[in-house]
């Protein structure tokens, strides 16, 4: 038998910036230079006012738990050796919301406004996943 | 502008293939079975079809020209014909396509279908989504589903037995339809002792797999009368799509996705919730159903655990719904056996599980893209009427 591997992003001209910042640990997301929206996830576009003009800022890290789920049933043979995970959504400081994992911390702690923080899970040489646990610094 | 379709159309035939757990169909062929069953319940002869919409199959990966295939296969050349992609919402979506089409004059009678074959031959597994869940495990329908279940719970504070009820209801529901396939008796103690799929979601919260198709036949009120039964008139169409999961959107973050649809659905038929009889509701997953109490005004958010448990969605209460058992019971028929159910129901065709007096039903639909980012989804409704 052979192993089924995790799927890995395949970044494109809009989200290879978001996935090259990731691996030097740093979590950036495009904020649009005529409305001031942090977007995510990454477009050619700001959805709020449609400039195509944008900077990608480094962002503070701090977020809380919008949601959080466990899955005990794997949707997917790659992760059938992970049950049971935690899928969250995390709201940023700075606004959007995004799925992640939460670390360094037992599943059934996990709660919604939970303060949270990014760490950076280097998967191999060129991908990492931007991660959070409960917050530490304040 | 709206208004003026209202009732002017007509569902006058509806059917589905074989469903249930039949591995060896194509999804041609469960489609292919649908659409003459509804061309027949609909006394007409194949050539009177000249239009043809169909759902994408969601399984199969990429199929160029779908509906067009669909039509010849069946042998007839269609002037209006497109595959669909609003997931769930397609049934109800693809019946308001329909009737713009041919007030449009593009066409004057159409077969709207679909069908799924969970397993289809000679296809290799695909895994569809965005680079920002997929590689977190957020895989499918069912996680979100399960972050909307939990964002329920902790905004309303909404006790799992609410869903378990909308579980055992539409189980009880299913146990006078033979075609269901879901027809084991169920307590709301089974439900609570039923396994997490993805925590706060049980398995009863799920639907099963179904492998078949359906089918309904949309034509004008008018030529309706000379058909074989009852006239089922579409009196309100809507639809709305929205990612207001994780997109969130200032204050707009709080609506309902659905309160749209329903605003255009209702303002069309120029009735409210309370003119319904019957409601069949898009029940892929149990939370859907309380988001569609609310968003479609049947309840208020913080009512819907009494509306629930007071048995007001049975035969006996205020809005008996989903009668045939539903997606969660009788099968996953992506809406359109909530379209063959609610035609019937206004038809009075439905035997033991006829609800007295029916006439006007509401039918919604749901469906999308749960796992790209963001998380889009479609909402549509119907409303039906004598």
């Amino acid at each position: 038998m052979f192993a089924i591997e995790k799927p890995l992003p395949r970044a494109n001209e809009d989200t290879a910036p978001y996935w090259a910042a990731a691996h030097k640990g740093e979590l950036r997301l495009q904020r649009c230079d005529d409305c001031g929206h942090v977007r995510f996830p990454p477009s050619a576009l700001c959805p709020r006012c449609l400039s195509q003009h944008h900077e990608w800022v480094k962002l503070s890290g701090r977020a809380t738990v919008f949601s959080w789920i466990v899955v005990h049933q794997s949707q997917h043979p790659a992760f059938n050796g992970d049950t049971p995970y935690n899928v969250t959504i995390v709201e940023l400081e700075e606004g959007p919301r995004m799925h992640t994992h939460i670390v360094d911390c037992p599943n059934d702690q996990i709660r919604i406004g939970m303060p949270v923080e990014v760490v950076f899970d280097r998967v191999n040489d060129e991908v990492t996943l931007p991660k959070f646990r409960p917050a530490k610094s304040k | 502008m709206m208004g003026s379709l209202s009732g002017r159309y007509a569902i006058v035939g509806v059917g589905t293939s074989r469903f249930g757990k039949l591995q060896g169909v194509s999804t041609m062929g469960f489609t292919l079975e649908a659409a003459k069953q509804a061309i027949e319940d609909a006394g007409l002869s194949r050539d009177q079809v000249d239009g043809v919409l169909v759902m994408m199959p969601a399984i199969m990966g990429e199929q160029h020209g779908w509906a067009a295939r669909v039509a010849a296969y069946l042998g007839v050349e269609p002037t209006f014909s497109a595959t669909m992609d609003l997931g769930g919402a397609t049934a109800c979506g693809s019946v308001q396509t329909a009737m713009a089409a041919i007030d449009a004059g593009y066409c004057h009678t159409v077969l709207c279908c679909f069908a799924t074959q969970n397993w289809p031959q000679g296809v290799a597994m695909q895994l569809f989504g965005s680079e920002f869940q997929v590689p977190y495990g957020d895989v499918g329908a069912i996680c979100l589903m399960a972050h909307i279940k939990r964002r329920q719970q902790y905004d309303y504070g909404y006790p799992d037995e609410l869903y378990g009820q909308i579980a055992v209801t539409w189980r009880q529901h299913a146990q006078l339809n033979p075609e269901a396939q879901m027809r084991k008796p169920m307590s709301l103690d089974d439900y609570m002792r039923s396994r997490w799929v993805a925590e706060p979601l049980r398995l009863f919260d799920c639907c099963p797999n179904t492998d078949g198709g359906g089918a309904c036949i949309v034509t004008s009120a008018e030529r309706a009368r000379d058909l074989a039964k009852p006239v089922v008139r579409i009196l309100g169409a809507g639809q709305s799509h929205s990612s207001e999961i994780i997109h969130p959107r200032g204050a707009e973050q709080r609506s309902l996705g659905g309160t749209k649809a329903a605003t255009m659905a209702f303002g069309m038929a120029g009735l409210t919730p309370s003119d319904l009889d019957v409601a069949q509701i898009y029940d892929a997953f149990t939370p859907r159903v309380v988001h569609d109490l609310v968003a479609y005004g049947i309840c208020a958010s913080e009512e819907v655990p009494e509306f629930v448990t007071r048995g007001n969605l049975t035969f006996a209460g205020r809005l008996p719904s989903n009668t045939a058992g539903g997606l969660l019971s009788e099968g996953h028929l992506s809406g359109f056996g909530h379209i063959r159910e609610g035609v019937r129901q206004i038809r009075g065709e439905c035997g033991d599980r006829q609800v007295a007096d029916a006439q006007v039903c509401l039918v919604t639909g749901y469906g999308g893209a749960p796992h790209e980012a963001p998380p889009t989804v479609s909402y549509s409704a119907l409303i039906l009427a004598r």
